[in-house]
């Protein structure tokens, strides 16, 4: 039997958010105000046991919140944690602006054998008739079932399958997720949007387009160990792309992570290779460029998601 | 991205601009300054524009390519809009940034451009007239005697057009049919900057985006619409031009009829070029055209007192610094609901708006009581400018004993909702422009429409010689506007 626990109260927690919005309001009375930004719940499920991570990402929602402003809840789950919450608000003075935009959040530390009453607790605190993104930040959900209870509250959910040890079945628990109606979306896509970009542009701009390539071959080169979960939706997305391209796998050593793609397709030969970490070199015949990647940073690939709150066809197609 | 490209991601991937070349036809003047340089610079700041993009300026001033470059520097710095100014990032951009001093008169300023674009190895070109209007003709003329301006298997070359696109509907067909002997139709990008904004675009959104407001959009349900475009400020600067145009011409010909045709079309069956431009066309043309002893009952002409002691405009002109009119569309949907537009210089405050006012509840259900009120009309305002957004005004009881009732609000700001910096009109269009996206564009037909809506009060006002001054400056304008509204029993929305 699960022991009581000593919760918290959600009419508190939201009596704290009117006092914290009377409190603003009459802080900048006389400096045109603040404006209340709402567009959705966003909450962010924090490492077990590491403060430093639900700090970390209390820094990613203040960048976040500018482009997509939310009622944001960061949990952290505690080994024997008591319950505990306080709210906070995020604020940023509009370039040109005359008026902060502000935007408020919430921040909860439970016992992480207790996902069940957190569930419970975060529903008369989501925003309402806003969608809700629950964005799962490390490999936990992978590892154990105690986040699964927070899986109902969302219409979309975010992971990160970077640091996750086994690829194939972290990618098989997305699958599973899918078949099951949600909508779930994973970093590890999102950081390939560069590289997958690259590949379209290439195949719109090299004489011929995609057409001189279909039928031939995709070599895939990785570094590490094994390949990452972005090698592997790689190969299924240039597999559902082009279902006649024999898509292979292929370690080249080096730090992990995809290294290169190259296309082969009769006499033509196209590549992408990482040049820095922030731009890929792409070759096809006598054409040499370089294209920029968008930071790899957290709220980078935050915003892109965020951006995406409907289904997402492509990352669906890959997963099937 | 080509459409059949199959690792095109259109939810992911911004549409990327071709290697192309832009030139700017008058680019010593204010909209190259204000406008296009600083939205171009914009674009290549968010990585829209590839690096290589080459920016060709061209005008009868002789400066080099550095004088050009810090010209332009200044003004991106001075009018970029929402957004900080990077030097760095500027002097990536201002690399590709180019300058050819000409006369457009002049053939060999033609063959210069010609060269220089062969030089840069561009074959995708895109010409922007930014010049007097009365240049156009000649310009597209001698690009197609320089062997330019037609669209091969090689690349692309399109024009984009300012407004005003003619002055009556005549010259609009005559400057039409000289650019198509150049340009295919398809390269013609006539540009009406309201389009482009985000707030017009919005109200596509709103409308056909959610189920709520489309059965309420006719005239069973809407008792009248209001478009207003007021300006605070007078012509600063523009008394010549302005002396020449008018308030028909500068702003209702173009964009506010594209706004209320905006607002009151039908849904297209897709969200594609031709398809929405067609619905937009449609309504244009199903404006009811006035006849001409309608003019003086239907519209209103104004000059604030001080016009014509600005500098370029003559003692006794008789050019409208105002103009309101009553419209009304002749389809199933809006038979019997009047359009009333007007726009206006040095009226109270800057403000560009839609108001849709609904008709009242059909039975006083509440009675009176002190300092209540009983009926209201529900009233949805579209702000497109400033502090863009949408409000819906309804009645609620007044907290307390008894049933008072008070007019509310309930407002949707685009800041509160969309933190981020919303792209300018420029942006939106010129990138639409070089990824062949006419959408937001207006196409000959919608021109020639909007030019015979207008083109009854041109004629009469030419006709007639007004009493000017008729409004005082910080006025909402003559008073036969209020007039005009209230023989329908309306009366504007001055707030």
């Amino acid at each position: 039997m699960t022991p009581p626990v000593a919760t918290i109260d959600p009419e508190k927690i939201l009596r704290d958010l009117r006092d914290l919005w009377a409190q603003l309001a009459k802080d900048q009375g006389s400096a045109g105000g603040v404006l209340r930004a709402c567009s959705m719940t966003l909450i962010a499920v924090a490492e077990h046991d590491d403060a430093a991570d639900a700090e970390s990402a209390r820094k990613s929602i203040g960048a976040l919140m500018h482009g997509h402003p939310s009622r944001a809840i960061v949990l952290t789950p505690q080994q024997d944690g008591e319950f505990s919450g306080r709210v906070f608000a995020e604020c940023w003075m509009p370039f040109g602006g005359q008026r902060q935009i502000c935007s408020e959040g919430i921040e909860i530390t439970a016992d992480y054998e207790q996902t069940d009453e957190v569930a419970r607790l975060l529903v008369p605190l989501i925003a309402p008739d806003l969608p809700v993104v629950l964005w799962c930040r490390g490999p936990r959900a992978f590892l154990d079932r105690s986040l699964d209870p927070l899986f109902p509250l969302a219409n979309k959910i975010i992971f990160n399958t970077r640091a996750v040890r086994h690829p194939n079945s972290a990618i098989e628990f997305l699958r599973r997720m899918r078949k099951d109606g949600r909508q779930v979306a994973d970093l590890a896509w999102t950081r390939l949007t560069g590289w997958r970009e690259a590949v379209a542009h290439l195949m719109d701009a090299c004489p011929g387009g995609w057409t001189a390539v279909s039928g031939g071959t995709v070599r895939i080169e990785y570094g590490g160990p094994r390949p990452g979960t972005r090698s592997l939706y790689f190969a299924r997305w240039v597999e559902r792309a082009l279902p006649g391209m024999n898509v292979t796998l292929a370690p080249v050593g080096g730090a992990a992570g995809m290294h290169a793609v190259v296309f082969t397709g009769g006499e033509r030969e196209v590549s992408i290779r990482l040049g820095d970490a922030r731009s890929l070199e792409v070759r096809s015949g006598e054409s040499r460029y370089s294209a920029v990647l968008a930071p790899d940073s957290e709220e980078c690939l935050m915003h892109e998601e965020l951006s995406i709150l409907g289904r997402d066809p492509v990352f669906d197609r890959v997963l099937t | 991205m080509n459409d059949s490209n199959p690792f095109a991601d259109p939810l992911r991937f911004e549409r990327q601009v071709p290697e192309c070349a832009i030139v700017i036809f008058g680019a010593n003047g204010d909209l190259t300054k204000r406008k296009l340089i600083p939205a171009l610079y914009r674009l290549a700041y968010e990585r829209r524009l590839p690096a290589t993009v080459s920016i060709l300026g061209t005008s009868r001033t002789p400066l080099s390519d550095e004088e050009f470059r810090g010209k332009m520097h200044d003004s991106v710095k001075e009018f970029l809009e929402d957004s900080p100014f990077d030097e760095d990032q500027w002097t990536g951009f201002a690399k590709n940034v180019n300058y050819i001093a000409g006369d457009l008169s002049d053939p060999n300023l033609y063959s210069a451009l010609k060269d220089k674009v062969t030089a840069l190895g561009k074959t995708n070109v895109l010409y922007y007239l930014s010049t007097q209007p009365s240049y156009y003709g000649e310009v597209v003329e001698r690009l197609g005697a320089a062997g330019l301006g037609r669209t091969t298997a090689d690349g692309w070359q399109r024009i984009v057009v300012e407004k005003p696109f003619g002055h009556d509907l005549e010259s609009a067909r005559a400057l039409n049919e000289r650019i198509h002997a150049v340009f295919a139709e398809a390269d013609i990008y006539r540009i009406d900057h309201y389009l482009g904004k985000e707030t017009v675009q919005n109200i596509l959104a709103f409308r056909f985006g959610n189920g709520i407001f489309e059965p309420l959009w006719n005239r069973r349900y809407v008792n009248h619409v209001q478009i207003t475009a007021a300006e605070s400020i007078g012509v600063e600067g523009r008394g010549a031009y302005y002396q020449e145009a008018g308030a028909v011409r500068d702003m209702i010909q173009n964009h506010l009829l594209q706004v209320m045709a905006t607002v009151a079309m039908e849904p297209s069956a897709v969200y594609e070029p031709d398809a929405v431009r067609d619905e937009r066309a449609k309504l244009l043309r199903s404006i009811r055209i006035m006849r001409p002893e309608e003019v003086p009952l239907y519209s209103v002409a104004g000059q604030y007192a001080g016009f014509r002691h600005e500098p370029g405009v003559e003692p006794s002109s008789q050019a409208p610094t105002y103009a309101a009119a009553t419209f009304y569309i002749d389809n199933w949907r809006w038979a019997g609901v009047p359009f009333y537009i007007r726009s206006g210089k040095k009226l109270p405050k800057r403000t560009t708006e839609i108001a849709i006012q609904f008709n009242v509840a059909p039975h006083a259900l509440f009675t009176p009581d002190a300092g209540g009120v009983t009926m209201r009309p529900n009233l949805l305002i579209l702000r497109i400018q400033p502090e863009e957004g949408i409000s819906l005004r309804f009645l609620s009881k007044q907290p307390g004993s008894g049933m008072r009732l008070r007019p509310v609000s309930m407002d949707f700001n685009y800041g509160s909702s969309f933190g981020e910096r919303s792209p300018t009109a420029y942006e939106t269009l010129l990138e639409d422009a070089l990824t062949g996206d006419a959408t937001l564009y207006t196409r000959q037909d919608m021109v020639e429409a909007s030019w015979r809506v207008v083109t009854p009060i041109l004629e009469d006002w030419a006709s007639r010689k007004f009493e000017y001054p008729n409004y005082d400056p910080g006025t909402w304008g003559p008073t036969a506007a209020d007039e005009m509204l209230a023989r329908q029993g309306h009366q504007w929305r001055n707030s």
